[in-house]
């Protein structure tokens, strides 16, 4: 640029200093930063190894040490035939912690559901005791029908006064079944299902049904000295049906007590019963006379 | 190599005794000693067919220390895992208790349909004991036996035996009935009298209406004299008058065929009818009579209730059947 003449030659002697003073700035400013990035890397890495530090802290802290690593042992990698192995010391840490929340998690359900199993089996051996309840209801109907049918067809035949009082005994046996098979009605229309929580409901329940039976050996003793009603096929197969129908209420309901004792054995025993405490369920009433029905006799009947 | 063979046979004999006997010990478990050996296998053989042919698992238990056969019959019921043979639950248990003098037919869950308590009371009472009162055990779980299979058979044809409930164990279903074992007969027959028909017909259709009044008399004009002497002998039930009954009803008989003196006469069903079996007549004093005895001794029932010819039985009806044929086993073909 002097010699186009641009420049003069004290012009040109500054910028040549000047450039050479810039040159050397860029130089150590190059270098300055290079210095810097290197000082940044130190410094990650400082955090790094004390980030890591601190973990290996945390693991020997909570996994108790970790063991020095042995530079590799091909001898100690080999199973030992005798020895039953040693699990890592921090898995077994873990391990514990989640047997220690899990393992009674999982005992809490099972003793809840074995509960609700067996308070089920309650309510299904109870439904089994109304179901034959109801047969023996629907049967008694029949059994009036066809002994009214029959003493309709006699009062027609027969007119004597010893025929007269038979009949009227006849009708006051049915009379008094019909009276007993209500009274059972009305107890289970009143409770409802929640009767099996109840010992004294069920108690009465139990002595109305004793008392259907008592009726029902009273109505057929009156009806043996009725030899055509008792020898007549309807008949029969009425008394066939009762009676069968008697014996499944006592299968059901000895089924029943069965369930009620194995259940309430259950919610007694520890440490059900605390499940139980907490989980509301209650205790099951026995189908089965109280003590003092069992004491006292029925002087109705003899 | 004969000997190996008739080794090999041996064993097999001996196995199938064995597993024979094993199957009569589990069908039949006689505690209280009412049946000998042989009843035992017989009763035990016919359990068996009724569970091959209709998948029911029937056993007999007689005991002596039942105290409440009710309660006895629901706990060894599921005991002896009855049902447990049959591929659909279907099980029966009878037990019979000399010393409380019952008997109880316990029917499981999934036979409650087929026989219900009314028709187990009937069997037991219209037909198993007058056997038990004649002191006959065996013949009398037999007889019932016989009605259970007929039953089964009805409730196949209407395919009720199939669409009951396949559920394990029993609920107290069944009957229980006095046993009157050894009682001896106290059957009072009516005295109504049925004189002999003037045709084959006009007897046949008073047969049936004394069997239908449940008329066991057996000096009845309608029966031979050798047929009257027989049946002084027979223990006629109820039910099985019931049953004479109740399964000709369905039958078409044909007109009565004659022998060429008009001695001997036979009612006969055409042959697709297999359970309508043939009668025999004899005339005696001028009226036709029904011959039981040769009945007895020609016909022969399977296990279907089919009938069929005894082979090389001798009698003189063998006229009525010229025009039919017959197989080997003596059934009827058209």
């Amino acid at each position: 640029m002097q010699d186009d003449g641009i420049l003069t030659a004290e012009q040109a002697a500054l910028l040549k200093d000047s450039l050479d003073r810039q040159s050397v700035h860029d130089q150590a400013e190059i270098r300055g930063s290079s210095r810097k990035a290197r000082n940044n890397v130190a410094r990650w890495a400082i955090a790094l190894l004390l980030a890591v530090s601190v973990v290996v802290f945390f693991v020997l802290v909570s996994g108790s040490g970790v063991e020095p690593q042995a530079p590799q042992d091909v001898a100690a990698t080999l199973n030992d035939p005798g020895g039953t192995g040693q699990m890592n010391k921090s898995f077994s840490g873990i391990l514990a912690i989640a047997l220690f929340l899990i393992v009674p998690l999982l005992l809490w359900m099972w003793l809840h559901n074995s509960l609700v199993t067996k308070e089920e089996t309650v309510f299904e051996s109870w439904a089994q005791v109304e179901s034959n309840l109801e047969r023996r209801a629907d049967l008694i109907p029949a059994l009036v029908e066809t002994v009214s049918r029959y003493l309709r067809h006699e009062s027609e035949t027969l007119t004597t006064v010893t025929a007269q009082r038979s009949d009227a005994n006849l009708e006051a046996a049915l009379n008094e079944l019909i009276a007993a098979q209500k009274s059972s009605a009305d107890i289970i229309g009143e409770d409802g299902p929640d009767i099996v929580e109840n010992d004294a409901d069920l108690a009465r329940l139990f002595a109305a049904q004793q008392r259907i039976g008592q009726r029902m050996q009273s109505f057929l003793a009156v009806a043996e000295n009725y030899p055509e009603l008792r020898s007549s096929d309807q008949f029969l197969e009425l008394q066939a049906q009762l009676e069968g129908t008697e014996n499944r209420i006592n299968v059901a309901r000895m089924r029943f007590n069965e369930s009620v004792g194995d259940y309430n054995a259950a919610i007694r025993r520890l440490p059900a019963s605390l499940i139980a405490s907490a989980g509301g369920f209650g205790r099951k009433a026995y189908f089965q006379a109280d003590a003092e029905s069992q004491e006292a006799p029925d002087l109705a009947f003899d | 190599m004969r000997s190996i063979s008739l080794c090999l046979l041996y064993a097999a004999l001996v196995a199938a005794c064995t597993s024979s006997s094993q199957n009569d010990d589990r069908l039949v478990i006689d505690e209280a000693s009412l049946l000998n050996t042989a009843q035992r296998a017989r009763v035990a053989l016919f359990h068996g067919l009724l569970l091959s042919d209709f998948d029911i698992d029937y056993r007999v238990v007689t005991s002596k220390e039942t105290d409440d056969i009710d309660r006895y019959a629901v706990t060894r019921f599921a005991e002896l895992g009855t049902g447990t043979s049959s591929t659909t639950s279907r099980g029966l248990l009878l037990v019979i208790d000399p010393v409380q003098d019952r008997v109880r037919l316990e029917v499981g869950y999934a036979l409650e349909g087929t026989y219900p308590d009314a028709f187990v009371a009937y069997v037991e009472q219209r037909q198993m004991v007058p056997f038990f009162k004649a002191g006959r055990v065996a013949d009398g779980i037999l007889a019932t036996t016989e009605l259970i299979v007929s039953r089964a058979q009805d409730a196949t044809k209407n395919a009720g035996l199939d669409s009951e409930v396949q559920l394990d164990g029993s609920g107290g279903a069944g009957a229980t009935t006095a046993a009157r074992l050894g009682a001896g007969n106290d059957t009072v027959y009516t005295d109504i009298e049925v004189s002999g028909g003037r045709s084959p017909a006009e007897t046949l259709k008073k047969y049936f209406e004394a069997m239908q009044q449940r008329n066991a008399n057996p000096s009845l004009d309608i029966y031979t004299p050798a047929t009257q002497r027989m049946m002084k002998d027979w223990v006629m039930t109820p039910a099985q008058m019931d049953n004479v009954v109740n399964s000709y009803r369905r039958c078409h008989a044909e007109s009565a065929r004659y022998d060429t003196r008009r001695r001997y006469a036979v009612i006969r069903y055409p042959v697709s009818e297999r359970q309508c079996s043939p009668w025999f007549f004899e005339t005696v004093d001028g009226t036709w009579a029904l011959d039981l005895t040769m009945m007895q001794r020609a016909i022969r029932f399977g296990r279907d209730n089919s009938w069929h010819f005894e082979r090389g039985a001798n009698h003189p009806y063998n006229f009525a059947f010229d025009d039919w044929a017959f197989d080997a086993s003596g059934f009827p073909r058209e």
